[in-house]
Order: C-alpha cells, then structure tokens, then sequence
C-alpha cells in the first residue's frame, strides 16, 4: 500500500537537507581521519594490499552514509492538524506517530554545536507516556522556534491534564 | 491553629517547630538500617579473614555489634532531625541533620495517601505515611513512623483537605469518622497459595529443579550441580515469599474518589487508587488459571512506574492478584465504566501475520467501543489491555522491512509506564491505518466529552 504513511489531507512538511549535511558532516569526516591514520599506519607495517583494502571500505562506507543521510532526511515529515500533531519518519523502518496536543506535556528545541552552525534545531515533545518519543529533526531554526511556541500555545488551550 | 494539646507523646509545638513523628521511629528505622549494616559487615568478615590478628568470632561480635550501633545512632538522628507541620495550606516535612530539606506538599497536589507497616514497624504498632503528588519524579513523599490509629487520622485529614473539605486535626482519644467504604473483594489466603502455585513461573522453576536433581542423581554429581539447586532453590522461594506474603489478605474495597487495596502478611500496606488516576487495565491469564476461570488484574497508573522503595511495601500494580472471571468484570467495570473486553468488535490479524508468531497469531485482536481501547494477545499467557479512550496518549503505526513485504503494521496506543502494554502487531496494513486515526478521534472525542455515536453522519443522507 503506497500511501500506508500519508498524512489524511495535505502533505508532509519537509524538514531542511541540512540535516542531510550534519548527518554526514558528523559520520564521515570521523570515518574519513580513522582511515587516513589506519591508511597509513598499516602501509607501514604490513604488506601493501590490506591498506588499499581498508581504504576501499572506508570510502565503501562513505558512499553508503552519503547515500543514507540524503534518503533519511527526505523520509521525515510532519504535518499540524487541528487537534493533533502527525510525525514520520523512516527508511526501512517506518513510523507514524499522531500526539493530540492536548497531551503534550513540554516541547524542548535543541541543537548541537555542529547543528547551530548549520542554523537546524531539533523539535522533541513530550507527553505522559515514554513510548511516545517524538522528535523532529533538521528543522530550520525560526521554524523550530514557530513550532515550539505554537506547540505550547495548543497545549495551553487544548490542555486534558492527566 | 496549633493541633490538639493533651497528647502524651508530645506537648503542643508552636507551628514552626512542627510536630515529632513517634519516638520509637528511631528504633526501627535504625533497627532496618542496623541490620543492613550488620548484614555486609559479616559478610565482608567472613569472605575475608578476619582483621589483623583478632580471632573471627570476636570481629563477627564487633561487626554485629558496631552495625547495631551505627544503625540505630543514625536512626535516633533521623528521628530527632525530623519534624512535620499541618498548616492551612499544606503538610511540610522538615529533615536532614546536614542538609536541611523542607518538603511541601500543598492540600491540592494530593492524589493518594497510602498506609505501608514494614514488619519492624508494624510489630511496635507504627505505620509509615505515603503520600503521592500529582507531577514530576519526586512526587512522593514519606512520614516515618506515626502510631497507626493516628497515621489513619492523618490520612482522613489530607485527604479531606486535598478534596476541599476543611479537616480538624482529631488527636488521639477520638474516633475519626468511618468512611463510606464498600467492600467489593476479599482474596482468600488459600486462593493466593494456590494461584501462586499453579502460576507459570512457579511450574517452571519446579520443573527446572525437578530436571537438576535428576540430571545431578543420573550423573552422581550432586556437588556441580548443587549451585544451580541453590539459585533455583532462592527463586522458588523469592517467588512465593513475594506472591503469598503480599499479597495474604488482599481486600479491595470502594469509596467515593477510588479504589482502596489492602495487603500484606507480615507488612502490610493500605494504598489508595484514585478513580482519574488509572490509566489503563491489563487482564492476566496464565495458561493454567483460564482453565480454572481466573483472572489477575493490575493496573497503570499515573505515578507509580517512578516508585522505587522497598520491595515488601512497595506500591503494587497489582489490582486483583486472583479473582473469578465475574468478580473481575466487576472490578473491570468500576475502574473503566462500560467496557467490555468480550463482546467487542474485533480487528484480528490476518494469516500472513504468521511468519511473526506462529502460533501467537491467531490470538491477537484489537478493538475498540465507545468506552475504551482493547488489546488482546497471548496463548501460554493471555494478556488484555484495556485502555480508556479518555486516557490516549498518543497513537503510532510502525512498519519494518519484513512487515512491508507482508503487508502489515503494529499498532500502538500510548501509555505511561505501567503494566499496560495496548498494541496490535501484525496487523493488516490498511486496518492499522484505519484504526490509527478513529483511535485519534475517539480519544479526542472521549477528552470533550462526546459521545462518538452523535458524530457518525446518519446512515443514508
């Protein structure tokens, strides 16, 4: 079924490619420094052909976080209903998360050094259940900030309590 | 207004100051933690070998002697640091020798006000206060040791306060009022003895032990094997030693803001469940017990994951530990009105489902009325979860690379942490969706206060 993850009306809000970039900023330029020192240090001691093979990993690797960071940033969504907030997200494992805002219980925006720099933020509300875990990524700051204050202000005015 | 002046125990304090707990509170708080002083000093002396050159029995003397020592010196300055206030507004709870903590406990964030007697406490006639705010991870507060008849006064007090009701402190000479209380069950001793020995984890360990003492007698080599007797020797014990001794005398009984449990063979605990509480019902059948028509039934509630303390008077999910089917319907329905786990509608999993539970599958269903969400899975133990719809967290679809090519979904309806688990696995994929989003809309129906038979538009225009 194609459209098991669709949103009921509408589409999906994309978040920024710039997760994309964190994402492999943040994977492959660790992955790139251990490989060059491994490189190197094993051309030294050991036979010519296991460092071309480590090397030929290493940007096997590579290539296959490039490809993964692109597909995962593109597989998120949200979309803001009346009553609720639909989440998904997912590649091979997909998930789609519906949380009425009258059980949000706080909405937290959160963004890493790297993440800052790129100008993202990371969205993450929560309710009374722990299984909820809902998050978004990758959201440009002032959206994130939107979202967050208009996240609280549904809460407030839809609140349930417990 | 300060509270009743004749008492024996302590004249009447300024509010400031506060009222003492009960002077022996230090004999048996110090007495608990004395022995688990003594406990690791013998074991630390007789893994080792001894100290210096002071033969062992005289170090075992000292160790159990210094450990009653310490234990109780700590557990007279506990007692003596302590102090509670009742004033218009809220309970305070003053403590701490070093660090001086001051816990507020304002009338309205009371939930619950349970009563726990650990055995030390219960045999000096004291009884310990546990009250439950509403919110956040330390919402739960203790008065150690109050004597039992005034710990009950207290507790009518808070309550009546925490439900607006202006209280007077009642000292002790006078009787506090009976609440109205129905009592709905009493689980009789030989029930529990039985059920816990025709439980599954109780069968399997005796199988376990009865496979090890054959093996060990068919090899001869009792020795080797007499480890694994002992660790399933302690499991046996643990186990019936948990069931049986908290869950002797269980009495369930009703009043107007929730449900009341009291248990305990040697301590016993009296703990209150608020009626908005309860988060959600999971029924439990082992396999032996649904061919004798039983039941067992815990409950989710808001707060009580976070509970960390004792194991004896810990706070129990356990609403029902055993009951007849009909008794616990009948709880079922006190707790989540109109629901009924049988005659629902049912979403089944469909055959493809197999490769996920071969044999499981054909025991999952979900459904859903107009009351409340409904999961049922389980052959060796069925398990049903009922949530009410006015109770929903938040509802998910999730679907990994192996579902996809059979074209399912597992469903979840959220709770907090509890023994409440309500998801449909493996379903098929289109019903998952469906189900999805009438369980939003039923939960967002149930929170204004609809009913979702009013919202269908009428059949035929």
């Amino acid at each position: 079924m194609d459209d098991l993850f669709a949103p009921p009306n509408g589409n999906w809000q994309p978040v920024s490619p710039r997760l994309a970039t964190l994402r492999r900023l943040l994977l492959i330029v660790p992955i790139a420094v251990l490989a060059l020192v491994a490189v190197v240090v094993l051309a030294l001691l050991v036979a010519w052909w296991i460092p071309v093979v480590v090397a030929v990993l290493a940007v096997g690797l590579g290539l296959w976080i490039w490809v993964w960071a692109g597909r995962n940033q593109r597989a998120w969504g949200y979309a803001e209903n009346a009553d609720d907030l639909l989440v998904t997200s997912g590649v091979m494992f997909k998930r789609l998360v519906a949380i009425p805002y009258g059980r949000m219980q706080f909405v937290d925006v959160t963004a890493g050094p790297v993440a800052r720099a790129l100008g993202i933020a990371t969205v993450t509300l929560h309710t009374a259940s722990t299984e909820t875990a809902a998050d978004i990524p990758g959201l440009p700051a002032d959206e994130a900030t939107r979202l967050r204050n208009r996240l609280t202000e549904l809460g407030e005015t839809h609140g349930a309590g417990l | 207004m300060a509270p009743g002046s004749d008492e024996p125990v302590a004249p009447a304090p300024p509010e400031r100051i506060g009222l003492r707990t009960h002077p022996l509170t230090g004999l048996v708080q110090g007495g608990i933690w004395a022995a688990a002083v003594v406990v690791g000093l013998v074991s630390s002396t007789l893994s080792g070998d001894g100290w210096g050159n002071i033969p062992i029995w005289l170090t075992l003397v000292i160790a159990v002697v210094g450990g009653l020592l310490v234990g109780e010196a700590l557990g007279f300055l506990t007692w003596w640091f302590t102090r509670y206030v009742i004033d218009g507004t809220e309970l305070r709870i003053n403590s701490g020798m070093l660090t001086k903590s001051s816990r507020r406990i304002p009338y309205e964030r009371i939930q619950s006000v349970d009563i726990a007697e650990p055995l030390l406490a219960r045999l000096a006639g004291l009884a310990e206060l546990r009250i439950e705010m509403a919110g956040g991870k330390n919402s739960r507060s203790s008065l150690r040791f109050l004597p039992l008849a005034e710990a009950r006064a207290l507790r009518r007090l808070l309550l009546d306060r925490a439900h607006g009701r202006t209280g007077e402190v009642h000292d002790e000479s006078s009787e506090p009022p009976e609440e109205q209380r129905e009592l709905i069950a009493v689980v009789s001793p030989e029930r529990v003895i039985i059920g816990t020995l025709l439980s599954l984890d109780f069968l399997f360990a005796i199988l376990a032990l009865v496979v090890v003492l054959v093996a060990s007698i068919w090899f001869q080599q009792v020795i080797a094997f007499l480890g694994g007797l002992f660790a399933l020797g302690s499991w046996i014990a643990q186990i019936v030693g948990k069931r049986v001794l908290q869950q002797w005398g269980f009495t369930l009984s009703r009043d107007s803001r929730g449900l009341r449990i009291e248990r305990g063979l040697l301590s016993r605990t009296s703990q209150t469940i608020p009626f908005d509480r309860v988060q959600g019902v999971a029924v439990e059948e082992p396999y032996v017990w649904r061919r004798l028509g039983w039941q067992r039934l815990e409950v989710d509630v808001a707060g009580y994951a976070t509970a960390s303390d004792d194991n004896t008077t810990s706070t129990s999910s356990t609403l029902l530990p055993i009951a007849d089917a009909q008794m616990a319907a009948y709880v079922l329905e006190q707790l989540v009105p109109g629901a009924r786990p049988d005659d629902i509608e049912r979403v089944a999993v469909p055959s493809r489902g197999w490769w996920f539970a071969p044999i499981g599958w054909r025991y999952r269903w979900i459904g859903s009325d107009d009351h409340a969400f409904v999961a049922r899975s389980g052959w060796l133990q069925r398990t049903t979860d009922v949530v009410p719809h006015h109770k929903t967290q938040s509802v998910a679809m999730r679907q990994g690379p192996l579902q996809r090519m059979r074209r399912v979904a597992t469903l979840d309806v959220h709770t907090p942490k509890g023994p409440v688990d309500a998801d449909g696995r493996h379903l098929d994929e289109a019903d998952a969706r469906r189900e999805l989003f009438e369980q939003l809309e039923r939960a967002r129906a149930a929170r204004f206060g609809e009913s979702t038979t009013t919202r269908r538009p009428p059949a035929g225009g």
